[in-house]
């Protein structure tokens, strides 16, 4: 998905998790927490104000992000992550907190369309984007393919990892509509299953797009 | 309750497995809490963010061992919204023991308490493995030590595993709502009654006064059972402050306080004949307790093969680390893996095919059968003998073995059918991943005679029938018959007011297809039958003795074949398949139990080929917490793994918690062996160890 302000002259428009700095992502937060209610699109905001905007923190700062289409208003400490917003602040407790480093996957929400981990990123860094969490994939009672595909090849257990896998598959998915199985087992190598569900999850990728499962041997009992 | 639309059951077949076609009660159904989880709406403990909450977590020592010798609560409590600071204790035993705790209005209070109160920390001296206190190894007995000598051959091996941590991805953690005089108690727990009974005093109620639930749990393996200190911390804060509080590990605290699989040494000397067959065995085995005072072992011998006249010797070792508690099969992953690789040692000596050794040790009639199945399955026929590869790649076969035993406990159950013909199937006990929800409602749908989707299963709270923890393979041979009783019981009741209204003999009758039939004759559908009980409807219980005639005899018997390569120049290992062959009675849920066969297995791997917890040896410091230095296997290392759901002969109903985690690492180190001609005898088997094998023979 293309970010609508990828221009770099524009102060505060580098995209999250793209070489944003401090500097910028605080310009871009306080632009988007004074504009937000008063003008729909933060970023266009950001764009039209001069740079002196004032450093925000420590206190608790105003923020609105945008999460599954839907505008959501809050007061947040500074450092508070985009994972903590989501389950903490928005009860929005989908999105599963497993390692709080970046090294499980357990988090993954697609931000502007990319698959990323919300416990390493700030909620404020957030502002602007379009987030999509797992509540977000179905639509009303149908659920996503991957979503379906993973209910059928029971590509799941405990279920703790589960929303991280689902998204991490969409974003695969988004990006390679018809991947091979390595290309799916590197595709998912960032997100760590603890019960034991990987093949099922693979079998359920290769199902959602549109390609056959791995057959085990056939064999017939003694 | 809105979460039960989730639980609604869909048909889904699937047919990549065509071998376990028709092998169980269900095939078709998805677990049935599937669509709440992949949707997020499954709501775990630890997404329990109540309003008003208090969060709290400990202050621990982060050293093998140190005194505390200044704690600044002044400067913790001066932190805006730090609500109380507490030390417990001076002396810390291990990385992670607990010394106070800190109670705040918000996670980053919380956070910010905890780095104001500083401690300061006097170190002391620590020991960090087996090895540093392992005492001598007893005295053998006069015959078993001259049937060793009077041998052919005699191999004497020194096999050793490492503490393994379960890593369950939702932590330990408790969230406390306390009213005053009355609580909820939301657990990540495998023992919804375990949470009841430990947690009553700490709560200042009586069992009548709360209820736990765990609807949602996100993975115990073992460690997961009592409130917990977590637990205990949540209901005292929670109780002062008559405020909802949270407490949940990071994922630091869940590596260093919430147990662990211990490590092991196992000595072995073994004296068998020209053809393979061992005479007489001396083992000794040494477990790593940490500072707990037991809890270490090795299962060696399994019992599952023949190795003479055997003496076993064990002594558990003390050390600067947090305790074991159960995981998965408790010693018998560690004995398996001496076990089996000292089989395929002693059959390379022999120059026997490793299997052949099995098949005459063992006496079991079911697994004798899965080797034949098995051997097939795999392609054991390509397996090149020991030590004859000379390739950069070189490929091995391995195979080990399980068995696991029936464990009773109690259990009851409860069926609801109320006149609208919706039934609820009702126990205490938990879902952890196994699928526990879903066998119930399988069960007592097929047992009353009606679909599924009439059926909520309600699990997970203590004021629920009773039943054990999910520990020990322990939950379904306990519920099953249970809820089989409970299912037959409301069956009957159902029958009498249809026989009654009637004028007919209850026992002319039954259910099945969503019909009462007498004979061949659909008499009256479901829910018409329903509309003639009495307004409340009526409930079958039943209990694990009441559905003794549901239980199953024998144990869980498996074999797992395993395919593998090793690159002799790097010491990489790739697991490439793997065919598991597990019986557990009568399967009841298709597709929970190829899955928790085929998780069992990736467990097995993990052991084997990745997770170490490691300890600094001068700070006695755990120095990798984490999961991205705590390694456990990923989609990368995966091989294609399949389940083979063992029907033949059985009886009952049994669980597959245990039986598939046992055999894997044995099997994985045998077919490296095989690989590459050299025992590496040491887990995990990284590449360091494989290329140290391959340059100086046996490690």
């Amino acid at each position: 998905m293309p970010h609508e302000n990828d221009d770099p002259t524009l102060p505060g428009a580098a995209p999250p998790g793209r070489g944003v700095t401090r500097r910028s992502f605080m310009q871009t937060l306080g632009i988007s927490a004074a504009a937000t209610s008063a003008l729909g699109g933060e970023r266009e905001a950001t764009a039209a104000v001069a740079d002196d905007t004032p450093v925000l923190g420590p206190g608790p700062v105003p923020i609105t992000l945008r999460i599954n289409g839907k505008p959501h208003t809050r007061t947040v400490d500074p450092a508070t992550t985009l994972l903590e917003a989501l389950r903490v602040d928005l009860d929005l407790t989908g999105t599963k907190e497993v390692c709080d480093r970046g090294a499980c996957g357990a988090c993954s929400v697609l931000v502007d369309g990319r698959l990323t981990v919300s416990c390493m990123m700030l909620a404020i860094d957030a502002v602007g984007a379009e987030i999509t969490t797992v509540e977000g994939l179905a639509r009303g009672d149908t659920l996503d393919p991957v979503q379906e595909s993973f209910v059928r090849h029971d590509a799941l257990q405990c279920g703790f990892c589960t929303p991280g896998l689902v998204m991490a598959s969409r974003a695969l998915l988004d990006e390679n509509p018809k991947p091979t199985l390595d290309q799916i087992k590197k595709g998912l190598s960032g997100n760590l299953c603890r019960c034991g569900t990987y093949t099922n999850v693979f079998n359920a990728v290769l199902e959602a797009s549109g390609q056959t499962p791995i057959a085990d041997a056939e064999e017939a009992m003694p | 309750m809105s979460e039960q639309r989730d639980h609604l059951p869909t048909i889904m077949p699937t047919s990549n497995r065509p071998i376990n076609a028709g092998a169980a009660l269900d095939d078709d159904t998805a677990r049935l809490d599937a669509v709440a989880k992949v949707t997020g709406r499954a709501r775990y403990a630890r997404d329990r963010y109540e309003p008003n909450a208090l969060f709290a977590a400990f202050i621990r020592c982060p050293f093998g061992a140190a005194t505390l010798t200044g704690l600044d609560e002044a400067a913790a409590k001066a932190v805006p919204g730090v609500v109380d600071v507490k030390r417990t204790g001076d002396e810390g035993r291990y990385h992670g023991e607990p010394v106070g705790f800190v109670v705040a209005e918000s996670k980053h209070a919380l956070r910010r308490g905890l780095r104001a109160v500083a401690p300061k920390w006097k170190r002391g001296s620590v020991k960090t493995t087996i090895t540093d206190d392992a005492g001598p190894i007893p005295a053998t007995e006069d015959d078993v030590a001259e049937a060793i000598a009077n041998a052919d051959h005699v191999i004497e091996a020194v096999y050793s595993t490492p503490v393994q941590t379960h890593s369950a991805l939702e932590t330990h953690g408790v969230v406390v709502d306390h009213r005053g005089d009355t609580a909820t108690v939301y657990a990540s727990t495998q023992g919804t009654f375990s949470v009841r009974d430990g947690i009553g005093d700490a709560l200042g109620l009586a069992r009548s006064e709360f209820e736990v639930r765990c609807e949602y749990v996100g993975g115990g393996f073992g460690a997961k059972f009592g409130p917990g200190k977590e637990g205990m911390l949540a209901a005292e804060v929670a109780r002062r402050h008559e405020r909802p509080v949270y407490v949940f590990c990071d994922r630091a605290e869940e590596h260093l306080d919430t147990g662990n699989r211990p490590s092991s040494r196992t000595h072995v000397r073994v004296g068998f004949a020209k053809d393979g067959t061992p005479l007489a065995t001396r083992v000794h085995t040494w477990g790593g307790v940490g500072v707990a005072r037991r809890g270490g072992g090795a299962r060696i011998p399994s019992q599952r093969y023949d190795l003479g006249s055997v003496q076993k010797t064990h002594e558990d070792v003390q050390f600067n680390a947090g305790g074991p508690r159960a995981m998965r099969a408790p010693g018998w992953p560690q004995g398996a893996f001496a076990e089996e690789l000292l089989l395929d040692e002693i059959a390379t000596v022999a120059g026997v095919d490793p299997l052949a050794l099995r098949r005459r040790l063992d006496g079991d009639t079911a697994r004798r059968a899965m080797y034949d199945l098995g051997a097939d399955l795999i392609g054991w026929s390509r397996r090149a003998k020991t030590g004859t590869q000379s390739s950069v790649v070189r490929r091995g076969f391995g195979v080990g073995t399980t068995s696991w035993p029936r464990i009773p406990a109690r259990a009851e159950a409860e069926v609801v059918v109320h006149r609208d013909g919706s039934v609820e199937a009702r126990t205490g006990t938990q879902d952890i991943g196994q699928g526990q929800r879903t066998a119930m409602g399988v069960i007592a749908a097929t047992k009353l005679g009606v679909p599924l989707r009439l059926v909520t299963v309600m699990i997970g709270r203590s004021s629920y029938p009773v039943g054990p923890g999910s520990g020990g393979s322990m939950t379904l041979p306990n519920t099953a018959p249970a809820m089989m009783a409970a299912a037959l019981d409301a069956r009957s009741k159902v029958l009498e007011h249809v026989a009654r209204r009637r004028g007919m003999e209850a026992n002319e009758l039954t259910i099945a297809d969503g019909y009462v039939i007498r004979g061949e004759e659909r008499l009256v559908g479901w829910e018409d039958a329903c509309r003639g009980l009495p307004d409340d409807g009526v409930t079958g219980r039943g209990d694990g003795r009441s559905g003794a005639a549901h239980r199953g005899e024998g144990t869980s018997a498996g074999v797992q074949f395993v395919e593998l390569t090793v690159d002799s120049e790097t010491g990489v290992i790739a697991v490439e398949r793997v065919v598991a062959i597990q019986a557990c009675g009568q399967v009841v849920s298709r597709k929970t139990a190829e899955s928790q066969i085929i998780g069992g297995v990736i467990q097995g791997i993990s052991y084997a080929l990745f997770e170490d917890k490691l300890l600094d040896r001068n700070l006695g410091a755990m120095v990798n917490p984490n999961l991205e230095m705590y390694k456990i296997v990923g989609s990368r290392d995966m091989p294609h793994i399949e389940p083979v759901l063992w029907t033949q002969g059985q009886t009952g109903v049994r669980s597959l918690g245990e039986p598939p985690v046992v055999p894997t690492a044995g099997a994985i180190a045998a077919a490296v062996f095989n690989a590459i001609g050299a025992p590496v005898r040491h887990l995990p088997l990284t590449p360091d160890k494989v290329l140290a094998a391959q340059e100086g023979g046996a490690a």
